[in-house]
């Protein structure tokens, strides 16, 4: 029953950073590094499940547009 | 894509695809609630709860099923593309089927449980060492999580975001969400079957995937042998005849570096552009000219077929090539041309 525990209490950590994440990246980055979601708002809620699920990934394409971005603008 | 992102971009199409799924997926759960209690012993007749959940999950397997048969039957009869043009919409609701599926078994299995729920569906049962019992309830957890992750990056968005690559990718997990969804029939339901009904249902619907895909591999491998002929003219190969190609159709060359071209006659002309979508990887070559633009038979993105560009405001643009004719053969440069590159059309002089 401990390793039961153990692995929702894994679930809801990675879920509540997930949800800090998407909460950032939602209002945030998205519009930043994509300019199609830039005046686009409610497309957002729809994407939030998959950005709390593969917050990880999420943020390693943030940070990695992100960088692109000024470079692009140069 | 350069205009703004939507929730969902509804067209026509897209409503109809909906209407007929809905209608099917409520018309399934019907009949099988009617149904289903015939075929139980009456020793143990079905309750209302566990005759839901069978409905729910048997009906999210038949979904995965199915959308699993679309890719490969579209492959080998264009008459099954428009099953394919909304099939996000149906793994939407395949995964919301088996989420009901699963929410329905918590709630009457662990409904009284001094641990909470999600504690009591890991630990209840740990004899993974045995054929007969095994906790085959952890394959269905894990094809609910695939199914959801594969549902919440459906959109278009995420296609972008993550790059074509990378989402392709992640949504090549569905085969592992069926692989974990039949390895749950099988150590579950399978093992305290009463009636060989589903056995038998279960049992075609996994040999049809099985089967269409192989059939569809083979479709591909044959295609993919046929590369085009290489001629005496440096840098040009023959791709077919000009009589071959019917108007405002396609056609598919195959070149030796495994790269693939679409050759597309439009209003007396002929042009060539790069056989992969920039959206999907869809097959260009299989789609139609309409209303003068390369339509892709997937999902309907459109380029010129002069110069690969999506018209504005998209912003999508694949490689072209160089075409020339040899009396009635048609002859192709392999070498493409960067991705909106633009390539005067080739006049057909029917002389």
């Amino acid at each position: 029953m401990k390793a039961a525990s153990a692995i929702i209490l894994m679930l809801e950590l990675y879920a509540s950073i997930g949800l800090l994440v998407a909460a950032l990246f939602l209002t945030v980055g998205i519009g930043r590094i994509d300019p199609s979601a830039a005046h686009a708002y409610a497309f957002r809620f729809l994407i939030l499940p998959g950005a709390i699920l593969l917050w990880p990934l999420v943020l390693s394409r943030w940070l990695k547009l992100a960088r692109q971005q000024p470079n692009q603008n140069r | 894509m350069s205009v703004a992102y939507k929730t969902v971009t509804w067209n026509r199409n897209k409503i109809l695809y909906d209407g007929v799924l809905a209608v099917a997926v409520i018309l399934y759960l019907f009949v099988f609630q009617r149904l289903a209690p015939r075929f139980q012993p009456v020793t143990l007749p079905y309750d209302d709860n566990t005759l839901a959940m069978d409905a729910y999950g048997s009906c999210a397997f038949l979904m995965l099923s199915i959308i699993l048969c679309i890719g490969p039957l579209a492959r080998l009869d264009q008459r099954f593309l428009p099953a394919l043009y909304n099939r996000r919409h149906f793994g939407v609701l395949t995964c919301a089927v088996a989420l009901f599926h699963a929410i329905s078994v918590i709630f009457w299995y662990f409904a009284f449980s001094p641990v909470p729920p999600a504690n009591a569906l890991l630990f209840a049962n740990t004899s993974y060492g045995q054929v007969l019992g095994f906790p085959f309830e952890g394959f269905g957890i894990l094809a609910l999580l695939t199914l959801m992750v594969l549902a919440a990056t459906s959109h278009d968005f995420w296609l972008h975001f993550l790059s074509p690559p990378i989402w392709k990718a992640i949504h090549m997990a569905v085969y592992f969400a069926y692989a974990c969804i039949v390895s749950h029939i099988a150590l579950g339901p399978l093992q305290t079957l009463t009636n060989p009904a589903f056995g038998i249902i279960a049992f075609s619907a996994v040999t049809s995937v099985a089967v269409l895909h192989g059939l569809a591999l083979t479709k591909e491998r044959r295609c993919e042998r046929q590369t085009a002929d290489a001629i005496n003219e440096p840098h040009w190969v023959r791709a077919g005849s000009l009589d071959s190609l019917a108007e405002s159709c396609g056609l598919v060359v195959n070149f030796a570096s495994g790269e693939r071209a679409a050759i597309f006659r439009h209003g007396g002309k002929l042009s060539a552009i790069s056989n992969v979508c920039a959206h999907q990887n869809g097959p260009l070559g299989e789609g139609r000219v309409v209303g003068g633009l390369i339509t892709c038979p997937w999902h309907g993105f459109q380029y010129n077929p002069a110069d690969g560009c999506a018209p504005a405001p998209f912003t999508e643009k694949v490689a072209t090539y160089c075409l020339k004719l040899q009396g009635r053969q048609i002859l192709v440069d392999p070498r493409p041309n960067p991705a909106g590159t633009y390539v005067e059309p080739l006049i057909i002089s029917e002389a």
